[in-house]
C-alpha cells in the first residue's frame, strides 16, 4: 500500500508537503514490514532463551571395575535425551574416562577435547591421550603436554562422588574453545 | 513466428532484451579469455537443477537426513549422477570463482569503473564458500558432522558473542535437528538466492562497462565483434568441458575396476559415510579442500589466552587473519589507484595463492604420513560401507508371509537380518550391529584384558594381556589350544592369570598330555563335542555331518576324562568347581558369563579379575552394560552378525 501511495502524493503536492508524505510513507511501511520481520527474529533467537543441561549425577562404575595401575577406562554416559521435539530415553550421550588416582580416590575426565569438541582417545603407548582431529596430547591426568598443544586448556574434570564402592559422577558439557571451564548453559 | 516474437516483444520487452545481451559489442572481438563469468552462470543454473530435485527428495531431521540421502543415492533412479552433479559441479564453482577473481587481479580489471564487477565476484567467491560449508553437513554423515561440529564450535572464541552465536547457528545448544533446518534454510534459501542475484547483478554490470579491460582495448588490435555467435559458443564450449570434468569424477570409480553385482549408487557419484553419531568422534575428520588451508593455519597458533583476555590465540588466524585478508581484497580497488598499488594488490593476491597450496599441502603431507589418521580414515570407511550394507533393502523378494514352501535363508541364523531402516535411523541398526557395536563395546570394555587377535597378531591386541585371547572363542581350534599342555599356560589362554596354577593345567598336563595315537584322536572327537555345544554358525555344516563323532566325543567327557569331576556337563557333575560345560560358549552362556562370572555356574570363588558387567540382574540400572549390549557383545565373540550374500548379481 505504501507504494501507491507514495507516487501518488508526489505528483499532486510541492515540495515541502512531498517530504511528509514521504516521512508518512516510510512510518506507514515500518508498520506494515515490522510485525512479521519481529516475529521471524525473535522466532529465530528462540535458541538462546533455551537453558542448557545442567549437571547430572549418575552412577558410571563400581570402584572394582577400574584398574588399580591407574590406567583410565572409558565408560558411555546413558541418559535421557531431548533434541527439539524428539525425546530419546536412555541414550548414548557422551563419555567419560575413569581412572584410580589412589584407593579410595577417582579421577572423572570428560571425553571431549576442550579445544574443539572432538573426542579424545585413550593413547597407551604415550601414557595418556590423545585428540584426532586437531593433535591435541594430554597426559594422563588431563593435563596438556607440551606448549605447543593446540588445546586452550586442560582436559575437564568432573566431580566424582563415592557412595561405598560406586563411582558416581556429575556429568557436565562445557564451552570448547575458551581458557576457561565455562559449563555449557 | 516474426509477427507472434513482435507481439510478445511489445508487451514484455524478453525478447529484445536478450537481442540486446547477445548482440551488444564486444571491444577487441570474442576471446577465451572472458568465458569464467558465463561458465559460473552455467553451473549455477546445473545446481539450481540438481539443488531442486534434491530438495525433494531430503527430509532434514537427524533420524532421517541421512536416510533420505542414501535413499536418493542408492535407490532412486539416476539419484547418483543428481547427487553426484550438485556435488561435484558445486565444487568446480568454488574453483571457478576463484580463477575468475585472480584473472580479475592480474588484468587490473578491478579498477574504475569496474569496481563493483570485483566486489560482486569476491562476494560470490565467498557465499560459494558458504554454501559448501552447509552443504557438507546436510547429508548428515560422520565426516560432514563432525567437520561441521568444529567449525562452529570455534565461534566460541569469539568475544563476548561467542557463545550465542554458537547457540544461534545450531539452533540449540548441540547439533541436531534445528541445525539441519537452519542450514536448508541457509544453502537453499538464503546464499543461493543471494549469489543468484549477486550473479545477475554482476553480468549486469558486465554488459555496462564491457568484459575486455581497458589495457586490452588500447593494446589489442582486433576488429571489435558482437557477443553472438563469437563469445556465446566459447562459453557454451567451456561449460561443455566443464560438464565433462564433472562427469569424469562422477564416475570416477566406473573407471577404476569392474563392480560386479552392485547398483550404480553404491560407488559411483559422490561419497556417503556412515550416518552421523553424535556419540561418536569420527577421527578422520577434517575440513573440505577449501578449509584445509586454514586448518593448517590455525594449527600455527597457540590456544593459549592472549595476555589475560581470556581470548584464545586461534582467534587470530580464524577470525583475525581471514577477515583481514577479505578486507585487503575488497580495497584492492582503492589500493590500485596508488602509483605502486597494482603491484602490491598482484604480490597479494600471489602470496594468498601460494600460502593457501603450500598449507594445504602441509596439511595433506602431514596426514597422509599418520598411521593413526589413516587407521582412522580406513575405519571409517569400512563403517561406512557397513551402515550402508545394513539399511539396503533385500534385493531378493521377501518371502510371502505364511508361504508354508519359504526355505528359510541362508543368513536365518546369524543375529538378525535387517528389514531396512527403523523408525528411529539408521543409527539404531548402527548401534545394534554386531559387527561394528560389538567390536567397539569390546574394545571398551575387554580389551584392556583380552586379545581378540588371530596367529599373525592381527586383530585387537592389548597393551597389557591379562586373560585369555578370544579370538574364534568357542571353536575347534581354540579349544584344542586350551587342551593343550604347553599352550593353556600360555599368553593366549590362562598364562596371565591365576587359573595358570589352577587344577585345569594339571590335568591338561598330566592326563590329556600322556595321551598317544589314537587317544589323541580321541581327543579330537571330544574337542569337536564340546565345541559344538557353542552352535557357532560357522561350525553347523560341520557339526551336523560329524554328528556321530560328536555323540562319541559326549561320551568320553563324562566317561574316559573325568570332565564332570569338577564340570556339570550332560546331566552329571555338580556346579562349583568349574565353569559349567552344557551350553559351553553358547549365546546364553555367553551373556551369562560377561554378566557374572563369580556366579557359581561359571568361576564362582575362582574368578580371576574379570569384572561382572551386569551383577544386578533384578536392577538394570545399576549395570555396567545393559542385556542388550551384553548380547551384542556375545554374538559379536561368536562372530554372528548379517553378512549380505556374497554374489548380488
Amino acid at each position: 500500500m505504501a507504494e501507491i501511495q507514495n507516487p501518488k502524493s508526489e505528483i499532486q503536492t510541492p515540495e515541502r508537503r512531498g517530504f511528509c508524505t514521504k516521512v508518512i510513507a516510510l512510518l506507514v511501511a515500518i508498520g506494515v514490514y515490522v510485525p512479521a520481520a519481529v516475529a521471524g527474529v525473535l522466532a529465530l533467537l528462540s535458541p538462546l532463551r533455551q537453558a542448557g543441561q545442567a549437571g547430572r549425577s549418575m552412577r558410571l562404575a563400581t570402584l572394582d571395575g577400574l584398574p588399580e595401575d591407574g590406567t583410565p577406562r572409558k565408560f558411555a554416559v546413558v541418559a535421557d535425551h531431548r533434541d527439539a521435539w524428539t525425546h530419546y530415553p536412555k541414550q548414548p550421550v557422551g563419555a567419560v574416562f575413569l581412572r584410580r588416582t589412589g584407593e579410595k580416590q577417582v579421577q572423572a575426565l570428560q571425553v571431549i577435547c576442550p579445544h574443539a569438541g572432538c573426542f579424545v582417545v585413550h593413547d597407551p603407548e604415550k601414557k595418556g591421550f590423545f585428540c584426532p582431529c586437531h593433535s591435541a596430547s594430554f597426559d594422563l591426568d588431563g593435563k596438556r603436554n607440551g606448549s605447543d598443544c593446540p588445546s586452550p586448556r586442560d582436559m575437564d574434570t568432573l566431580e566424582v562422588e563415592l557412595r561405598g564402592r560406586e563411582v558416581w559422577v556429575n556429568y557436565q558439557k562445557f564451552r570448547t574453545g575458551i581458557p576457561g571451564k565455562v559449563a555449557e548453559a | 513466428m516474426k509477427a507472434l516474437i513482435g507481439w510478445i516483444n511489445d508487451r514484455i520487452g524478453l525478447p529484445s532484451a536478450v537481442d540486446r545481451q547477445l548482440g551488444r559489442t564486444l571491444q577487441g572481438g570474442a576471446s577465451w579469455r572472458y568465458v569464467l563469468p558465463g561458465t559460473l552462470l552455467f553451473a549455477f543454473l546445473v545446481e539450481v537443477i540438481t539443488g531442486l530435485v534434491l530438495w525433494a527428495f531430503y527430509c532434514p531431521s537427524s533420524q532421517s537426513a541421512w536416510e533420505s540421502v542414501y535413499w536418493f543415492q542408492e535407490v532412486v533412479q539416476a539419484g547418483w549422477l543428481v547427487r553426484g552433479i550438485h556435488f561435484f559441479a558445486g565444487h568446480a564453482m568454488v574453483v571457478l570463482a576463484g580463477l575468475y577473481v585472480a584473472q580479475l587481479v592480474l588484468t587490473g580489471m578491478y579498477r574504475a569503473p569496474r569496481e563493483f564487477v570485483f566486489w560482486a565476484a569476491v562476494s560470490m567467491l565467498l557465499i560459494l564458500l558458504g554454501l559448501l560449508i552447509t552443504g557438507d553437513l546436510l547429508r548428515w554423515d560422520q565426516e560432514g558432522y563432525w567437520a561441521t561440529r568444529v567449525r562452529v564450535g570455534f565461534l566460541t572464541l569469539l568475544p563476548k558473542i561467542g557463545a550465542d552465536a554458537f547457540k544461534l547457528v545450531l539452533g540449540g545448544s548441540d547439533i541436531g535437528h534445528l541445525t539441519l533446518t537452519r542450514f536448508v534454510v541457509l544453502h537453499v534459501g538464503i546464499l543461493s538466492v543471494v549469489f543468484a542475484s549477486l550473479l545477475c547483478w554482476h553480468n549486469r554490470m558486465l554488459a555496462r562497462v564491457g568484459l575486455a579491460g581497458h589495457a586490452e582495448q588500447v593494446s589489442n588490435g582486433n576488429p571489435s565483434s558482437s557477443y553472438w555467435p563469437g563469445q556465446a559458443l566459447r562459453n557454451l564450449l567451456a561449460a561443455l568441458a566443464l560438464s565433462a570434468v564433472v562427469g569424469l569424477l562422477c564416475t570416477q570409480n566406473y573407471w577404476r575396476g569392474p563392480h560386479p553385482g552392485q547398483r550404480p549408487g553404491e560407488y559411483l557419484g559422490a561419497a556417503l559415510g556412515a550416518p552421523a553419531d553424535p556419540v561418536d568422534s569420527f577421527a578422520a575428520a577434517r575440513p573440505e579442500w577449501a578449509f584445509r588451508p586454514l586448518y593448517q593455519l590455525t594449527a600455527l597458533f597457540k590456544s593459549s589466552s592472549i595476555g589475560n583476555t581470556g581470548l584464545s590465540w586461534q582467534v587470530v588466524p580464524i577470525f583475525g587473519i581471514t577477515s583481514g585478508l577479505v578486507l585487503l581484497v575488497f580495497l584492492m580497488p582503492f589500493v590500485g589507484k596508488l602509483s605502486v598499488g597494482h603491484v602490491f594488490n598482484v604480490a597479494l593476491l600471489v602470496a594468498i595463492v601460494a600460502g593457501a597450496a603450500g598449507l594445504g599441502a602441509a596439511s595433506l603431507w602431514n596426514d597422509r604420513r599418520d598411521a593413526k589418521f589413516q587407521a582412522a580414515a580406513t575405519l571409517g570407511e569400512e563403517t561406512a560401507l557397513r551402515a550402508r550394507e545394513l539399511v539396503r533393502p533385500p534385493l531378493e523378494t521377501p518371502a510371502l508371509v505364511g508361504t508354508q514352501s519359504a526355505a528359510p535363508a541362508a543368513t536365518a541364523s546369524l543375529a538378525s537380518v535387517p528389514q531396512g531402516i527403523p523408525v528411529d535411523g539408521a543409527l539404531a541398526l548402527m548401534h545394534n550391529d554386531p559387527k561394528i557395536a560389538g567390536r567397539a563395546l569390546f574394545q571398551q570394555h575387554c580389551a584392556s584384558c583380552h586379545n581378540h587377535s588371530d596367529a599373525q597378531g592381527r586383530g585387537i591386541v592389548s597393551e597389557k594381556p591379562s586373560a585369555p585371547n578370544l579370538y574364534g572363542f568357542g571353536s575347534r581350534p581354540w579349544l584344542a589350544g586350551l587342551l593343550d599342555p604347553q599352550k593353556i599356560v600360555g599368553p593366549d589362554y590362562y598364562g596371565n592369570t591365576a587359573l595358570r596354577k589352577g587344577e585345569m593345567p594339571g590335568f591338561v598336563k598330566d592326563t590329556l598330555g600322556k595321551l598317544e595315537g589314537d587317544e589323541k584322536k580321541q581327543l579330537e572327537m571330544a574337542v569337536a563335542a564340546l565345541s559344538a555345544e557353542t552352535g557357532l554358525s560357522s561350525q553347523k555344516e560341520l557339526d551336523a555331518k560329524e554328528s556321530a563323532r560328536i555323540g562319541d566325543g559326549k561320551k568320553l567327557i563324562v566317561g574316559d576324562y573325568g570332565c564332570t569331576d569338577c564340570h556339570r556337563y550332560g546331566g552329571k557333575g555338580q556346579l562349583g568347581n568349574g565353569p559349567d560345560l552344557s551350553g559351553w560358549g553358547s549365546r546364553e552362556w555367553l551373556v551369562g558369563i560377561i554378566g557374572n562370572p563369580a556366579h557359581a555356574r561359571f568361576y564362582g570363588k575362582k574368578n580371576d579379575r574379570m569384572p561382572a558387567y551386569a551383577e544386578f540382574p533384578a536392577e538394570p540400572d545399576k549395570n555396567v552394560l545393559s542385556a542388550a549390549a551384553i548380547g551384542i557383545l556375545a554374538d559379536w565373540l561368536r562372530g554372528d552378525w548379517y553378512e549380505p550374500a556374497e554374489s548380488r548379481q
